[in-house]
């Protein structure tokens, strides 16, 4: 009997730890609204990454864009360093990549 | 032998060079060798195009408009002169202009509903002459490659705001067709905000059209810079040629295989099944405007993304009910051009003028600067001649325009509503609403409809 509980508790304890390793490596979407204040496209121009200042916190979160759309913007300065922008990101690997990326400005 | 394989690859040599040298622009050498001046450069082989330009919805932001009622059929409408709830102001009264100073950050900003208009702000929405064709920004809408960074506001030496331009050589070189980014960088942010007034993203996730690698101008057709639209209810400014999928350059009047689709044609528009979700601000309010983290204040909006609401459908016949406080479809069963259409439902909170009921609009330099929109309201109706404008912004009352924007993007063929969608008790058409008797309605939702058809169907699909 007592060794049916050492094996039970043995398996619990085992159970939460894969449960500890799986719930950071899930995907979390977070949203903000920042303003950017560093914009750097990659020599390829596959990627980029923009750092956002947070409107609420002021914290700055560095986001990894890799839309096409996006960066399109990006190389023909429809969105620039100064822009204030509405951005959802999956946190995932340590990376925050884009999900939504706009300016909120409009007309 | 040989030679027939040398003639052969000659000939594809040849058609490969010719398919190159059509897809050039042909005015490159002349642009590299003498620079771009803006339209004069392109006048050299495009003569009279400039002249034309200054008459279209594009330059002019107004029309005759002939299916809206209320309107006086002699005078042109459209976003130079409407007053309505998705923008409260307009050319006239929010004309690009530098805002007073926040009071937080001292600092200033240039706004205005014109900022979009393809001149140079000197010569503004509507004007003519020379001056207006020398001013034209051609390369906003035909260069790949424009530097956005210049199109930016500013004073002259006069102290007058103008709009300035990316007039390079670099951005002349890549002249061609307008590419979907193109009419993007001003249609995408109208209302306020991207994705706010359309609530669509044209991209190869969200529209079939744009899957196939389609861009705006493949269906919104232009003859002369004149530009095909729809009838939308809210669109009024047009140039006079429509859009239609049955066009029989396009889809024709018998799309589809099954000819019980095609039946439906009569009574239920292409953007009711194919055409299912709708996005963008649902609501706004204009008489209490948030401070954003620049310190500047903006309209309190409601929005959603792309694809992210359902429309509401409504009979249409192209005719457009519009009263200060409902800007809608007009049309019922009994009328043979109506036809069932989905549309986005979008609602705006603003002043209305306090005896006549007429809907007011706003000046938005004040109430950017400072959050008073009462003040934005003086300053409009200053502007628009009206009599003690401080009295009508002061008893101004607030109320709701509800208006029915067209949903006429977003399409898609593997996600179309099919039988069941409308047809099954919780369908998304609400017949009785639509005109429909109970008895109709329980004919209506009744399986045997589409019984054999969606059974087939999910055979094929399992």
């Amino acid at each position: 009997m007592k060794n049916q509980l050492t094996l039970f508790a043995a398996c619990a304890v085992l159970l939460l730890s894969l449960f500890a390793f799986v719930i950071p490596a899930s995907a979390e979407d977070v949203k903000m609204v920042g303003t950017i204040s560093k914009l750097v496209v990659a020599p390829d121009g596959k990627s980029a990454t923009a750092v956002l200042k947070d409107t609420k916190s002021g914290q700055e979160v560095t986001i990894l864009v890799t839309d096409e759309l996006t960066l399109d913007k990006f190389k023909d300065k429809r969105i620039v360093e100064g822009d204030e922008i509405r951005c959802k990101f999956e946190k995932l690997d340590g990376k925050n990549d884009s999900k939504i990326f706009k300016k909120t400005a409009g007309c | 032998m040989i030679k027939t394989r040398l003639a052969a690859t000659a000939l594809f040599c040849a058609l490969l060079a010719t398919t190159a040298t059509a897809k050039d622009h042909p005015g490159d050498e002349s642009i590299k060798s003498g620079g771009y001046h803006g339209p004069e450069t392109c006048e050299e082989c495009h003569p009279g195009t400039a002249r034309k330009f200054l008459d279209t919805v594009h330059w002019k932001h107004a029309s005759k408009v002939t299916n809206v009622e209320g309107l006086d059929p002699g005078k042109e409408y459209g976003m130079k002169n409407r007053i309505y709830v998705m923008c409260n102001g307009n050319d006239i009264v929010n004309n690009l202009k530098e805002i007073p100073k926040s009071p937080d950050t001292g600092k200033t900003k240039f706004t205005g509903c014109n900022t979009c208009h393809p001149g140079n702000h000197l010569s503004d929405v509507g004007s003519s002459g020379p001056e207006a064709e020398k001013a034209i920004d051609c390369l906003i809408c035909h260069s790949a490659e424009y530097d956005f960074s210049s199109r930016k506001p500013f004073k002259d030496a006069k102290g007058r705001v103008v709009m300035g331009q990316d007039r390079s050589t670099k951005s002349a070189l890549t002249v061609g067709r307008p590419k979907v980014k193109n009419c993007m960088a001003c249609h995408e942010a109208a209302g306020g905000g991207v994705v706010v007034k359309r609530g669509f993203a044209f991209t190869k996730e969200t529209d079939v059209h744009a899957a196939k690698g389609m861009v705006c101008v493949d269906c919104h057709r232009a003859q002369d810079h004149k530009i095909a639209t729809g009838l939308d209810p809210n669109n009024w400014a047009n140039d006079g040629t429509l859009i239609s999928c049955a066009d029989a350059a396009c889809h024709g009047a018998k799309p589809h295989k099954d000819p019980d689709l095609n039946r439906h044609a009569a009574k239920v528009a292409c953007q009711t099944c194919h055409i299912p979700r709708t996005g963008g601000a649902f609501a706004k309010d204009f008489t209490e405007w948030e401070k954003g983290s620049d310190g500047f204040y903006e309209p309190t909006t409601l929005r959603k993304e792309a694809n992210d609401t359902t429309p509401v459908y409504a009979w249409y016949n192209g005719t457009v009910a519009n009263s200060a406080h409902f800007i809608g479809p007009k049309g019922n069963r009994s009328d043979a051009k109506s036809r069932i259409t989905p549309f986005k439902i979008f609602q705006g909170k603003a002043y209305f003028e306090e005896k006549s009921g007429e809907l007011l609009s706003m000046d938005f330099a004040p109430p950017m600067a400072n959050g008073d929109t009462r003040a934005g309201v003086e300053s409009a109706s200053r502007t628009l001649g009206m009599k003690n404008p401080a009295q009508v912004a002061q008893k101004a009352v607030t109320g709701w325009q509800t208006i029915y924007f067209g949903s006429n993007h977003l399409v898609t063929k593997t996600k179309a509503l099919f039988c069941a969608n409308c047809h099954a008790p919780n369908g998304v058409l609400r017949f009785k609403e639509l005109g429909y008797t109970d008895q109709e309605v329980v004919k209506l939702t009744n399986p045997d409809l589409y019984m054999k058809k969606l059974a087939e169907r999910q055979r094929e699909e399992w």
